[in-house]
C-alpha cells in the first residue's frame, strides 16, 4: 500500500518557471498526485510510511537477514538482556529473539496482506453487487452482514477460530493425504488459514458496506447524471469518475485496515487462539515472556513495542490517507 | 413515546431468541462433543457402550429441539428435563469446572460491571471535553498532539500497554505493588485497569466529539449565535455541544455494554475475576454452556444499552419524535 503511493510519486512537481506554467501544472495533476502531494506535506504520515516501509521490510526479508534460527533454543544461554551476540536478547527457552521479532513481523504482515484480500475481494464484489442490483440482494447481504459484525469482531474471530480448528485440520490433512502438498501439513500453515478464515469473516463486512454506500450515492450524484446526458460514454464514465471517488475510501480504510487485522491476530496469538508456538507472533510473543514481566521486561516490551509501532505507522498512514484523499474534510 | 418503548421491548424477545438458537444450533452442530471436554479426549472414545450411557444421562442423545427446549425452559416444555430452564434462571453447568453458570455470573458480573461503569464514566468526563478543545483549537498544536495522542494510545494494545504501565510504575517508579487480582473498586488495585479501559475507547471519542462539533460549528444558528453577542463559552456550551453530541451519543450504548461485561484484556493483564475473563476462558476451552450464557447476556446488555441511547436521542434533540 505505502509503496505504490510512493512509487507513483518519483516525479515530483515540475519545477514552476511562471504562474501560468504553474496553473497549467496545477490544472494537469491526477486525483493521485494531488493526494500524494498532499500526504508528503502531512508529517504524521510522512513517518506512518516509512514505519510502515520498514515493516513490510522486515517482513519481506527478515528470516533471510535473522542472524540465528528463530526456532532454535540454546539453554546455556537463557532470558539474557540485550548483547552483542543478541541484539535484543534471547527469551525463557534460549532463543534469539532478533530473529524472532523478525519472523514475527513476516506473521503480522503475511496474515494482514492475506487477510485484507481476500475481505476486499469479498467486501467490493458484494458491496457492489447490493448498491447496484438492490432489492432483495441489498437486504440479505446487508443483514448478513449485520449478524456478522453484531459482536465485537475479536469475540467472532475468537468463535471461529475455537469451533472451526478441528474440522478445517481434519479437512486440510485429509487434502494432504490426497495431493502430499506439504504445505497443508504444517501447523503454521494451518494456523494460518485458520487466521485468514476467522479475520476475513468479519473484516469484508466494512469494505461491502463501504462500497455499497458508495455506488448508492454515486449513482444519484449530479455530475454522473450530468455526464450521462451529455453523452459522455459509459466506460469515461466508470473510469474517469466513479472509480476515483469510490476507491479512495476503500484505500484508506485498507491501510487503516492494515494495523487493525495485525491487531486482532496479535491479541488472538496472545489469548492461545491463533498462531501457536512455537511459531513466532508478536502476539504469542507477549504472552509467553508475560509472567516474567518483573524480571525480565525486555521480553514483553520489545515485541509489544514493535507491534504497537507497526500498527500505530499503519494507523497513522491510514489517517493521512484519509486526509489526502478527501480534501472536502480537511476543509470543513 | 410509551408505544414505542413497548414496541422496542417486545421486540427485544425474538431478538434474543434468534441470538439463543443460532449460538445453539452452532454449538449442537458445529464440532467437539460435550463429553470428550469433561471427562478428557482419550478415556471414553474407544468405549461406544459408555459413550452412549453418559449421552443418555446427559441428555445429549435426544433431539435437537428438545435438548434445545430443556435448555429454554426445562420442565415445563418438555418431559423428563435435566435443566430448570433459563426462564427459571438456570444457565445449566460449566462443563468445566461443574459450577452453577449463574452463581459464576453472580460472582463475576458485578466485578466487570464496576470497574466497566468506572472506566466508562472517565472516558466520557476525561475525552470529550478533550475532542472538544481540539476542535476548538482545529489546525493547531493542540489538536494535532490530541488526535496524533489519541491515535497512538489506541495502536498499542492493552496487552502491550498493561505490562509496560506496570513495568513502569511498579519497577521504575516503585509507587505501587504489582496491581493483581480485585480488591474491590476504590483500591490502588483498580487503578491502572480502570484507565486502560478507558484509554481503550479514548480514540473513538475524540474523533467522533471533535468531527461532530466541527461540522455544527459551521452552521448558521452558531454564526448567529456569535453576532447576537452571546460569549463565546455559551455559544460552545448552549449551542455548538447540544447538537455536536448526537454523533457521540450513538456510541455511548455498544460502549456502554462493552464497558459493563468487561474488556476481557484488561482483566486477563490484571488478573481480574471478572466476567468477560469468565467468557474468554470458556472460549479457550471450550465451555459451550458457558459460552451460551455469556453470548446472551452480552446480547441483552447491547440491546437493551442500545433502547436507552435511543430514549437519550429525544432528550437532547427534540426533533426525534417517537411514533
Amino acid at each position: 500500500m505505502a509503496d505504490t503511493v510512493e512509487e507513483s510519486g518519483v516525479q515530483p512537481a515540475a519545477e514552476r518557471p511562471s504562474l501560468a506554467a504553474e496553473f497549467e501544472a496545477v490544472k494537469q495533476r491526477s486525483l493521485w498526485m494531488d493526494a500524494l502531494d498532499r500526504l508528503v506535506r502531512n508529517k504524521a504520515a510522512v513517518i506512518g510510511s516509512i514505519i510502515a516501509t520498514i515493516i513490510i521490510l522486515m517482513a519481506v526479508v527478515g528470516p533471510y537477514i535473522a542472524p540465528y534460527d528463530y526456532l532454535r533454543n540454546d539453554f546455556s544461554r537463557i532470558a539474557e538482556a540485550p548483547s552483542w551476540d543478541h541484539w535484543m536478547g534471547t527469551d525463557v527457552l534460549g532463543r534469539d529473539f532478533t530473529s524472532r521479532i523478525l519472523n514475527g513481523a513476516r506473521t503480522a504482515v503475511f496474515v494482514a496482506v492475506v487477510v485484507l484480500v481476500i475481505s476486499v475481494t469479498i467486501g467490493v464484489t458484494l458491496g457492489a453487487t447490493a448498491g447496484f442490483v438492490g432489492r432483495w440482494v441489498d437486504d440479505v447481504i446487508i443483514r448478513i452482514g449485520e449478524l456478522l459484525s453484531a459482536f465485537p469482531n475479536i469475540l467472532m474471530a475468537a468463535f471461529l477460530s475455537v469451533t472451526m480448528r478441528e474440522p478445517v485440520t481434519i479437512f486440510l490433512a485429509d487434502i494432504y493425504s490426497k495431493t502430499e502438498w506439504g504445505i497443508l501439513n504444517q501447523r503454521i500453515y494451518i494456523d494460518y488459514f485458520m487466521m485468514f478464515g476467522a479475520i476475513s469473516a468479519t473484516e469484508w463486512v466494512g469494505y461491502a458496506r463501504l462500497v455499497r454506500g458508495q455506488v448508492l450515492s454515486l449513482k444519484e450524484m449530479g455530475f454522473i447524471r450530468a455526464e450521462r446526458a451529455l453523452g459522455v460514454p459509459q466506460r469515461m464514465i466508470i473510469t474517469k469518475h466513479l472509480v476515483p471517488n469510490a476507491i479512495s475510501p476503500i484505500v484508506v480504510s485498507v491501510s487503516a485496515g492494515v494495523g487493525g487485522v495485525m491487531l486482532t491476530e496479535s491479541t488472538l496469538s496472545f489469548l492461545g487462539l491463533g498462531i501457536q508456538p512455537p511459531a513466532a507472533s508478536w502476539g504469542n510473543m507477549v504472552s509467553e515472556n508475560l509472567t516474567r514481566w518483573r524480571y525480565d521486561p525486555h521480553l514483553v516490551v520489545m515485541p509489544g513495542m514493535v507491534l504497537a509501532v507497526a500498527v500505530f505507522g499503519f494507523n497513522f498512514l491510514g489517517d493521512g490517507l484519509n486526509d489526502a484523499l478527501n480534501p472536502r474534510a480537511i476543509q470543513r | 413515546m410509551f408505544v414505542f418503548v413497548v414496541r422496542r421491548v417486545l421486540l427485544f424477545f425474538p431478538v434474543l431468541f434468534g441470538v439463543l438458537i443460532g449460538t445453539f444450533a452452532f454449538i449442537h452442530y458445529g464440532p467437539g462433543d460435550p463429553l470428550s471436554i469433561m471427562f478428557g479426549e482419550d478415556d471414553y472414545e474407544n468405549d461406544p457402550e459408555i459413550l452412549a450411557r453418559l449421552r443418555k444421562i446427559y441428555g445429549l442423545d435426544r433431539s435437537f429441539f428438545v435438548q434445545f427446549g430443556d435448555y429454554v425452559c426445562g420442565g415445563l416444555c418438555v418431559p423428563d428435563a435435566r435443566n430448570e430452564g433459563i426462564i427459571r434462571g438456570d444457565w445449566g453447568k460449566s462443563l468445566r469446572s461443574q459450577r452453577d453458570i449463574a452463581d459464576i455470573i453472580q460472582a463475576s458480573l458485578p466485578i466487570s460491571a464496576q470497574l466497566g461503569l468506572a472506566s466508562f464514566i472517565i472516558l466520557y468526563t476525561v475525552f470529550v471535553p478533550l475532542g472538544i478543545l481540539a476542535a476548538v483549537k482545529q489546525n493547531t498544536w493542540i489538536d494535532y498532539w490530541i488526535v496524533a495522542g489519541s491515535i497512538a494510545v489506541n495502536s498499542v494494545p492493552v496487552f502491550v500497554l498493561g505490562p509496560m504501565v506496570m513495568i513502569v510504575v511498579v519497577l521504575k517508579l516503585q509507587i505501587m505493588d504489582t496491581p493483581v487480582g480485585w480488591e474491590g473498586l476504590f483500591t490502588t488495585n483498580s487503578i491502572l485497569p480502570v484507565a486502560l479501559m478507558s484509554l481503550g475507547g479514548a480514540l473513538g471519542i475524540v474523533r467522533m466529539t471533535r468531527a461532530g462539533i466541527l461540522e455544527v460549528v459551521r452552521q448558521g444558528y452558531v454564526r448567529t449565535a456569535r453576532a447576537k453577542g452571546l460569549r463565546e463559552r455559551m455559544v460552545i456550551s448552549r449551542h455548538i455541544m447540544r447538537n455536536a453530541m448526537t454523533p457521540v451519543l450513538t456510541g455511548f450504548g455498544p460502549t456502554l455494554a462493552g464497558f459493563l461485561t468487561g474488556q476481557f484484556l484488561v482483566e486477563l493483564v490484571f488478573g481480574i475475576p471478572g466476567f468477560s475473563n469468565a467468557f474468554i476462558s470458556a472460549f479457550q476451552g471450550r465451555d459451550f454452556p458457558m459460552i451460551l450464557a455469556g453470548t446472551m447476556l452480552g446480547t441483552a446488555m447491547w440491546i437493551v444499552s442500545n433502547l436507552v441511547v435511543d430514549l437519550l436521542y429525544g432528550v437532547l434533540d427534540p426533533r426525534v419524535r417517537y411514533e
